[in-house]
């Protein structure tokens, strides 16, 4: 064989009207709108991430001009700072486990069985989700809170049995706040993956004599397991790099975890290095989690939708759906309507407390939206940060995700665990990171909107990676492979087949960093200026200022923009993969045309 | 329209360490205008093949030519769709998102075709894989055999110069599959399109193609017409691929001249070519078909057997025959010569029509002991 020279394109008979020139030639090769595009994702996410770290790594061991591990020194032997640690891990680990007990059995009983109300469970989990952390925190505060709560003052005062209250601040307290932040992971992850489950693989081990049982354990449960468990995983990372309520519940408790730890560094004086340092242990820990996750799920990757259409089973459960929808109603009552009636209550009160029924009024409604000056401003911010990052998040995402899962390139398992380090970096971590990276930059970006935007798509790009890698997972290649051969280039392929097929997957994604940028508070908080103000910084200044009712009105107002947005996102991107929309019913028995 | 030259392709699967060869050393010259079958049993490198030719998989040794392009070699491929190539996936390929006629479209659309153009060809491929009235469905809405009519059409429609069909026709009832059938080959006919079909079903073979490739544990095994591959398997393996045989141990009594005389279990004699390297006394298979044996009545030497069970078939009827040495035959017989279970028979073979094989070393060993 000769040496590697690819043939001449134009030499062959093209089929009618397909653009001739290909193969293209070796330079055409290397400019094609493929490497472009994958290249441009590759330089995004160093941009986004990795020069970021690099400089939080170089900040955290080099120090007035030489190299030191002084601050690591420091970091590994503190008291202060190993308390910190364990109560993360505490956190971290008790969260996972009750977003698995909460999410998995709601997200059974919606994907597979007949179990009544699903409507209510999804709207629980969407909620739940959407409900920014550190609003949830603040509404318990003010139920719980050992003084002024209003249940504590309740059993104190009315009832005189104050040991019936509960101390929110404390570790359960804060593990119950966060779980409800959480749970939606694992819900949302393992219902979707139940749901495409093909019916066949059930029916083939009932069939073998299987019980329903037996068929839930060794079919189903495995067949799931990668999505539960990447659920379990979000909910462990994303539950201890929680900065919102580990302030608000953490810090008047005394438990102080990693992020509050880093925060309280930058009082005055400042301690960046051992705040880097500090930082970066905490990226050891979420490398490590994701590892453990990745190389289960490297050994068993399934696909399960293939280039046949999936039915889901369901099943019939009998009088066993009413405890199971029980249950749904009480996680629904504590995780929306505790919260929210609470949070609408202290908003229209004119003082919160056991009398607050006594003087409603909207005064406070008024005072944040007309007289307190930032919100409007705070408001186009937000919106619009939100809606061009997630947009970002999602099709960097679906770039990534595609070059991990569909190439050979070397290299692409670091650009997976880049993209994915973030979720595990509290928003401060990555907000002094940025900081230190763009100052040495020739270009001023402090206190600009485009940090902000920066900061946003930097910290939520693994959501978009991991909706993109879900669904990708999920499409069989030959789908891809069958436009391919009729002539299709990749560009046309990836706009007619991959993302079509993925849009399911990807909008989900993008509301998935949609919720939790317009409510992003802990990057934010260092990189705001008086003309970048959004929305929850102005909702946590408030706080921290001590108006209690104020704040209550301008978080309902927060949670009044969200769900419109979420309403026009749904009606735009809804719509499941091969059904039509105006189906009409009773036009769906599958008739062969053979004569 | 095009002509296909697989020269020492081989591709092995796996990890950095073990590696599985699913394709080795494959040599195949394909003629323009022919329709092609790749034969063999499952996991023998079918799919590997045309996933090669394809452009998908980059072979480890090798290389594909179609008319004298070079198209895949180790140091790089030809990207699909830039191959002028259809084909239909072994598990359909339908879009789950397009319905049936934008998943037919999807081709015609790229080829830059007018809306009305597209309209009609798009009726034409419907009405040829009987789906027409079924186009406004999602996939989801059809049966297997359904969306296996769709991915052919899908690939029929932009008439590419050559067509891989993997398994094309395993889901569809026997009726409809002999009539997509003899659709098929007289498209191939009419356009001229060279077909690489991939099927494990002999008779399928056999029926539709020019050449045959028989493959077995990703090598090729013999390629041919039918009739040679069925009348003159090159190994073992072929002959029993293809359709029912009997293998008779013997050995080589002499050889002359390039003729061999073989002794055959039970006092079988029969003179053929000599098998290469053989040498008197060398242990051989006889391989006979079953309509190359014929029976009389009356036991005699040689030749001599016992009827052990008797099969009425409508159009043959079939016969287990014992032996003297404990080796059986099966014989198939025009059904009105009626033989009884127990009757004692005189066997005659048809020597033209036998193949000799020599024996592994292995089994002549395992034989011995
Ligand atoms: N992507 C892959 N990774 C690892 N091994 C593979 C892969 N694809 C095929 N193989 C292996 O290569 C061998 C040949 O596979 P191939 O799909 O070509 O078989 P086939 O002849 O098409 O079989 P069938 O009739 O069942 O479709 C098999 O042993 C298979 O296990
Ligand atoms: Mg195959």
């Amino acid at each position: 064989m000769g040496p590697a020279t690819m043939p001449d394109a134009g030499a062959t008979r093209r089929p009618a009207g397909l653009s001739s020139a290909r193969p293209p030639s070796r330079l055409a090769r290397i400019f094609s709108l493929e490497r472009i595009v994958m290249g441009a994702a590759i330089a995004a996410l160093f941009i986004l991430v990795v020069f970021p770290l690099c400089f939080l790594l170089i900040g955290s061991v080099w120090s007035e001009g030489r190299f030191t591990l002084e601050y690591f020194r420091e970091a590994l032997t503190g008291r202060l700072y190993l308390q910190a640690l364990l109560n993360s891990l505490m956190l971290g680990a008790w969260t996972g486990l009750f977003s698995l007990l909460l999410g998995l059995p709601l997200a059974w009983a919606v994907a597979r069985t007949n179990v009544p109300g699903k409507g209510l469970i999804t709207l629980t989990a969407n909620l739940s989700y959407l409900s920014p952390p550190f609003l949830t925190a603040i509404a318990f505060v003010n139920l719980f809170g050992p003084n002024a709560g209003l249940i504590n003052a309740f059993f104190r005062d009315m009832v005189g049995a104050p040991w019936l209250g509960f101390n929110i601040f404390s570790m359960p307290g804060l593990v119950l706040v966060t779980v409800l932040h959480t749970f939606p992971y694992v819900f949302l992850l393992a219902s979707s993956a139940l749901q495409s489950v093909d019916a066949s693989y059930e029916e083939a081990a009932q069939i073998l004599g299987a019980s329903k049982f037996r068929t839930v354990l060794s079919i189903t449960t495995p067949l799931v397991m990668p999505a539960i468990l990447s659920g379990v995983l979000l909910a462990f990372v994303n539950a201890i790099a929680l900065f919102g309520s580990q302030a608000i519940i953490g810090l008047p408790g005394r438990i102080v975890t990693l992020p509050t730890r880093i925060y309280s560094l930058f009082d005055f004086p400042a301690q960046y290095a051992l705040a880097s340092a500090l930082s970066l242990l905490f990226v050891v820990i979420t490398v490590a989690a994701l590892y453990i996750q990745r190389a289960y799920l490297a050994k068993r990757s399934f696909v399960t939708l293939g280039g046949k259409g999936a039915r889901p089973q369901l099943m019939d459960l009998g009088w066993a759906k009413w405890p199971l929808f029980g249950f749904c109603v009480v996680v629904f009552f504590v995780s929306i309507i505790l919260p929210y009636a609470t949070l609408i209550a202290v908003s229209i009160s004119k003082s919160w407390g056991l009398n607050f029924w006594q003087g409603l009024t909207l005064e406070h409604y008024r005072f944040v939206l007309f007289d307190y000056d930032v919100t409007q401003r705070a408001i186009v911010n937000s919106l619009g940060l939100a809606i061009v990052a997630a947009t970002i998040a999602v099709f960097l995402g679906a770039i990534i995700g595609w070059i991990d899962i569909r190439t050979q390139i070397p290299g692409r398992k670091f650009l997976d665990y880049a993209a994915l380090v973030p979720l595990g970096l509290p928003g401060i971590v990555m907000a002094v990171a940025l900081i230190q990276f763009w100052l040495t930059m020739p270009i001023a970006l402090y206190g600009t909107l485009t940090i902000l935007l920066l900061a946003y798509v930097g910290r939520y790009i693994p959501l978009g990676v991991r909706a993109a890698n879900t669904s990708l997972r999920q499409i069989d290649p030959t789908l891809e492979e069958s436009a391919r051969i009729l002539g299709a280039s990749w560009g046309h392929t990836l706009k007619e087949i991959t993302l079509p097929l993925m849009r399911p997957g990807l909008f989900a994604g993008w509301l998935l960093v949609f919720v939790p940028v317009i409510q992003e508070l802990s990057a934010s908080i260092l990189l705001f200026s008086s003309s970048s103000m959004t929305l929850a910084v102005a909702i946590y200044n408030l706080y921290e200022t001590g108006y209690t009712e104020p704040v209550a009105a301008l978080a309902m107002t927060n949670m009044a923009i969200i769900t419109v947005v979420i309403i026009i996102a749904r009606k735009i991107g809804g719509g499941q993969i091969g059904r039509k929309e105006n189906e009409k019913p009773g036009d769906g028995v599958p008739q062969g045309g053979t004569a | 329209m095009a002509g296909i030259t697989i020269q020492n392709l081989s591709k092995s699967y796996g990890g950095r360490h073990v590696q599985m060869a699913a394709l080795s050393e494959l040599n195949l010259n394909i003629a323009d205008n022919q329709f092609i079958t790749l034969l063999g049993p499952s996991g023998c490198g079918k799919t590997t093949t045309l996933r090669c030719i394809a452009g998908y998989v980059t072979p480890d040794t090798g290389s594909i030519h179609v008319d004298d392009r070079l198209l895949s070699s180790p140091q790089g491929v030809v990207s699909p769709e830039a191959r002028g190539m259809g084909m239909v996936f072994q598990n359909y390929a339908v879009w789950p998102h397009k319905t049936v006629h934008e998943n037919i479209a999807f081709g015609l659309k790229l080829r830059k075709l007018s809306a009305q153009q597209v309209r009609d060809k798009v009726e034409q491929a419907l009405v040829l894989v009987n789906l027409k009235g079924l186009e406004a469905r999602y996939p989801n809405e059809l049966s297997g055999g359904q969306q296996q009519r769709v991915a052919l059409a899908r690939s029929l429609v932009v008439e590419p110069d050559i067509l891989l069909l993997d398994e094309p026709l395993s889901n569809l009832d026997a009726k409809l599959r002999e009539k997509m059938r003899s659709e098929l080959k007289q498209l191939q006919r009419r356009t001229g399109i060279t077909f690489i079909y991939v099927t494990h079903d002999q008779s399928e073979a056999l029926a539709l193609s020019d050449q045959i490739a028989v493959m077995h544990g990703g090598r090729l095994q013999q390629f041919g017409s039918p009739f040679e591959v069925y009348t003159k398997p090159s190994n073992r393996i072929v002959a029993d691929f293809m359709g029912l045989v009997n293998f008779v141990p013997g050995r080589v009594a002499a050889i002359d001249a390039g003729q061999a005389i073989i002794e055959g279990e039970g006092g079988l004699r029969l003179q053929a070519a000599a098998p290469t390297g053989a040498a008197p006394g060398a242990p051989v298979d006889i391989a006979v078909r079953p309509e190359n044996i014929t029976l009389a009545a009356g036991g005699g030497t040689p030749g001599a057997g016992v009827i052990r069970e008797r099969v009425f078939l409508g159009n043959i009827c079939e016969y287990t025959v014992a032996l003297p040495g404990g080796a059986s035959l099966r014989v198939q017989t025009h059904p009105l010569q009626q033989f009884s279970e127990g009757e004692a028979v005189t066997v005659t073979v048809d020597a033209s029509q036998c193949s000799i094989f020599p024996r592994e070393v292995a089994q002549s060993d395992r034989a011995a002991a």
